[in-house]
This record gives C-alpha cells, structure tokens and sequence, in this order.
C-alpha cells in the first residue's frame, strides 16, 4: 500500500522538482571548482564551464609543490589534532564541575563562559596576537593551538555541561559511596560513560580549528608554519594567480574535510544538535 | 541546570577541573576585552608607546561613513534572517515528510557546512566573478555579465544571501530535523485523517512544535551575523568593492591590521561587545525559558 501523503501528486512532483533543483544549484560551484582545477592554464579561458578536454594534474603538482599546499596539510594535520586533545580535556573537566559538582560561584561562572561563547575572534585579535608574542610563541604551532583552545573551550563546556548534567546523578553518588575520589569519578566513571558525546565534540572541536583563520592568519606569519586554512586565504589575495591552480588548491583542502564527513557522519549529525535542541 | 540542596560542597576539586579553563579564558578572552575598552582610548599603533586621547576615537567613528556602512551592513544582514528561517524550515518539513532520497540531499547540502567559510568564500568568489562560470551562463542568456561582487550594492546582499541563507541550511536542516523527529507521529496520523494538506500541518503543527528550535536558530544566526562572518567576507569580498561590504569585524580587522590604528579599531570592537552583550542576555534568557 501506498503510504498516505500531505501532498497531493502535482506538489509532490514540484516540492521534488525544487529539491533537485536545490541540490544541483548548490552543487555547481562545486562542479565548477573541480573541472577548473583539471584544466590546463591555456585550456581554462577558452572552456570555463564545461568539463575539461584535455585532463591534466599539472594544477595539482604546482599547488602541492610550488603553492606549498602539502606542507600546509601536513601543519595542520600535525596541529589541529593536539589542539583536540587539549580541548577534549579541558571541556570534560569543566563541563563535569559545572554539571556535577557543587562549589561557590558556579551558576555566575558557567554564565560567564557561555557568554564568551560568542564573542567575536576580532575583538580579542590584538591583544591575542601581542600575548602570543609576548610569550615568545609567535610563528609556533603552540601558539596557534593555545590561541585556538581558549577561543573554542566556552563553547565546548557548555556542552558537555548540559551533557552532565542530564546525567544521572546517583552514578555519582554510587561512586562517592564506594570511597572514589572525585578525580576517579570524572575518569573512571563519567569520562567512559560519555563517550559519544566526547566524540562529538572532537569532531566540533577539529571542525572550530580545521577551518579557524583569523588567530592563525596572525600568529602563524611565516609561510612554512601556516595551516591549511590560512594557506587558501593568502592564496585567494595573491594577485594574478590563475583559476585553475588555485582550483586545484582548494581540491586539495577539501579531501580531509570530506573524509572526516565519510567516516564520522553520525558524529557530525549529533554535533549540530548537541547543546541547543530539546524539543 | 540542577542544583542539589542539602549535600555538601566538593572542596576543591571544582576549581582543580575548572583551572586550566579559567586560566585561559582570563589570558586570552577577559584580558584583551578589559584591554580593548583601554586602548579605545588611546591612539595606538598595536606597538610602541599610547598616546591617552580620552573619547576621540568615538568621536571620530561616530562621523565616519565606514562605520554606518558597516552597522548598515549589519542590519541588511539581520534581514536575511526571517528568510534563512522560513526556507531552511519549509525545507525541513519537505525532507521530513520522507522526500525520495532524503539522506541524500541532507548530506550534499551539509558540504559548505564542512567545507568553512573559507572554502566557501574563495569558491564563491572565483564562482561569481566577470568571467566566473555562473557569468558565463548568464552572458549566454541575457548578454552580459551580472557583476555580482562589483556592483556595492550586490555584493553586500550576496555576502548576506549565501552566509546566512544558503550556507547555514544544511546545518538548520540537521538541526530541525531532529527536532522535527521529537514531534508525535500520531499528530501528523491524525492529521492526515483529517484531510489536513502539507500546509495546514506545516503551521498549525511542525512550527510550533519546535518553536524553542525556531528561536534558538535565530539567536544562532544573529551570533553568525555579527560575530563569525570574518572569514568569509575576508576570501569572497575582502570587504570590498571600496569598504561596502565591511561589518563591524572586518572594519576592526582593516583599521587595526592594515592601517596600523588600533586605538581607533578599539573603540569600533567596543560597540560591537555591546551588540555581542545583547545577543548573549537574548541567548541566556530563552535557555532559562527553555528549561522551565
């Protein structure tokens, strides 16, 4: 049997029609990056849209060699996952005392932090690239990494408190009875019990940073330290530099990405939700 | 969140697990707000010695067409939010209803979500461009190019288009959906019983239904308008042409990185803190509603 529908059969074809139609709009420049980055230097202005006659992979040797993408690749894959780690850390420590435990200016410190989960990256810009080079970290992976833990932690917090939270609290207290400390609460206890919601939030927290530009725009200045992310900015303002090799480059930023989308989709589905949407 | 009387404090194990965070946020977020206000009053190079000029720098900002620009721009932006909420929710409803290859249109849309606004901006801009590929279908229909990112007042509304609708749908469709999927089915059974049409559920059901969702998405996209569209402004636009697609941040971002007047970037930072203050007391103030 047919199931029933809300739509009578003319709107079901229009609202499918609208959803292709959405879908192969948004896919375009997409489209349009790719077969560019495929196209020879000569080839590109005489064939802008149609796919290339001609296939080549020159564009891609260039951008991962003379463009120094690869290197890039490799900085940010060495960077963003060390900043994951420190994040994960410091959102489950905080996000288990603002969600479990019980101290004195709990309720105005947790609204503090949400409220610095939005602040805008400019207002602190400054002041965060001046403390870097103050500390002597200006042009370090650390640096970078630093600047992108603090910037991301409020958000962080705040969900794995709300995940906390909902937790039940007579696992603590179970715990508590059999003589734990509160340390080996949070990492034998809690810790393994919140396990999904731990990699949702890797996956937020290598998302924040994969894509962070302004903090590292100016704290990592020389080329041979810049992530990925900066990589492609600085090329886009480079004058003059043809579409097909900077086509090519993005191809080349997308692939980790991507792969990070193929291989935990169901992470990235409960990341958008967690935190806000309970009904 | 719950709080239980009656049982007692736990010492300092609290601040133990809150430490490294409190460190941080003092260095790097409380520090460089205070700091901000500070130097707002000074004329500065963001090196080498302040000169104090007590209320200058606002009285000179508050003449200077840059900033109305960027507030105008701002304000244009926050229009495109209504828009962004009703598309991305009718969308939603239409994927729900079980749209043949659904799991497939939620994943394609979430691409630019994954991809950043980075990615995005410089796809977009090599896309729109005169001679982009999106101009050479429109030269072959209409004869000449649409200078999307030439023309002042088409480019603010394309950096307000995609940044709020186009690029955060597949995120609200994630969002709602699973909002969406909370909703009792037998509502919609009993509904189609009834003979109501996809419309008639679609306002007297779905929407209200996840009307914190709804409200948590707009404060969310008031948070991307005025706080996160950096980065993409920077790799479509880089604010121009001239300064008409400058917000608050990327004015900050021109006076205080590329002009060197940091002082002056300050005092345009502290206008948007206070914009950032709002939003946030909107933000607490619907969790507490939430919660209730």
């Amino acid at each position: 049997m047919k199931k029933a529908s809300p739509f009578g059969r003319f709107a079901r074809l229009a609202v499918q029609a609208f959803m292709a139609l959405l879908v192969v709009v948004s896919v375009l420049p997409l489209y349009n990056i790719v077969s560019a980055s495929l196209k020879s230097i000569n080839e590109y202005p005489t064939n802008p849209i149609l796919l290339p006659q001609a296939p080549t992979l020159e564009n891609y040797q260039y951008a991962a060699f003379s463009g120094h993408l690869l290197q890039f690749t490799v900085n940010s894959l060495v960077m963003v996952p060390i900043g994951v780690v420190l994040y994960v850390a410091i959102c489950i420590m905080a996000g288990y005392a603002f969600g479990k435990m019980r101290f004195a200016m709990r309720r105005q410190l947790f609204l503090l932090v949400l409220f610095m989960s939005i602040f805008p990256q400019l207002l602190l810009a400054t002041q965060v690239s001046k403390l870097i080079s103050l500390m002597h970290l200006t042009n370090t992976g650390l640096g970078a990494i630093l600047s992108w833990v603090a910037y991301f932690s409020p958000f962080g917090t705040y969900i794995m408190t709300t995940y906390f939270t909902d937790m039940p609290y007579e696992l603590v207290e179970a715990a508590r009875i059999d003589g734990a400390s509160q340390y080996r609460i949070l990492w034998s206890v809690m810790a393994p019990m919140a396990i999904p919601m731990v990699a949702t939030l890797s996956i937020i927290g290598f998302q924040s940073m994969w894509n962070e530009l302004p903090f590292s725009m100016l704290i990592l200045q020389q080329e041979s330290m810049r992530t990925l992310t900066v990589g492609i900015a600085v090329l886009r303002g480079q004058y003059g530099l043809r579409v097909p090799i900077l086509s090519a480059a993005l191809v080349i930023a997308m692939v980790v990405p991507l792969l990070i989308f193929l291989l935990f989709q169901r992470y990235i589905t409960l990341g958008v939700t967690a935190g806000a949407v309970k009904g | 969140m719950r709080y239980r009387r009656g049982l007692e404090r736990d010492g300092a194990a609290p601040y133990i697990f809150l430490a490294p965070l409190l460190v941080l946020l003092a260095a790097f977020m409380i520090y460089p707000v205070v700091m901000n206000v500070v130097t707002s009053f000074t004329e500065w190079k963001g090196y080498g010695p302040w000169k104090w000029i007590g209320l200058a720098n606002y009285k000179t900002m508050f003449a200077d067409g840059q900033f109305w620009t960027s507030i105008s721009n701002t304000a244009l932006m926050v229009l495109y939010i209504p828009l962004s909420t009703i598309v991305t929710l009718l969308v939603a409803a239409f994927l729900r209803e079980g749209i043949r290859g659904w799991k497939v249109y939620r994943a394609v849309l979430y691409i630019p979500n994954l991809l950043g606004y980075v990615l995005m901006g410089v796809i977009f801009s090599i896309y729109l461009r005169d001679d982009g590929a999106l101009n050479v279908l429109i030269r072959a229909v209409i004869g000449a190019p649409i200078r999307f990112l030439i023309t002042p007042v088409l480019a603010i509304n394309v950096v307000g288009f995609l940044l709020v609708v186009f690029l955060h749908l597949g995120f609200g469709l994630i969002y709602f959906l699973a909002a969406m999927n909370g909703i009792d089915k037998e509502i919609y059974e009993a509904a189609l019983i009834d003979g109501a049409r996809f419309w008639k559920t679609f306002i007297k059901v779905t929407v209200p239904s996840i009307r914190f969702a709804v409200e948590f998405w707009v404060v969310f996209n008031f948070i991307e308008v005025f706080a996160r569209m950096f980065s993409f402004i920077h790799t479509l636009t880089q604010g121009g042409p001239g300064y008409s697609t400058f917000t608050l941040e990327y004015g900050i971002f021109i006076q205080g990185f590329s002009k060197f007047k940091v002082g002056y970037a300050s005092a345009w930072s502290t206008v948007l803190f206070v914009f950032c203050a709002i939003i946030s007391i909107a933000q607490i103030r619907l969790m507490k509603s939430r919660d209730k």
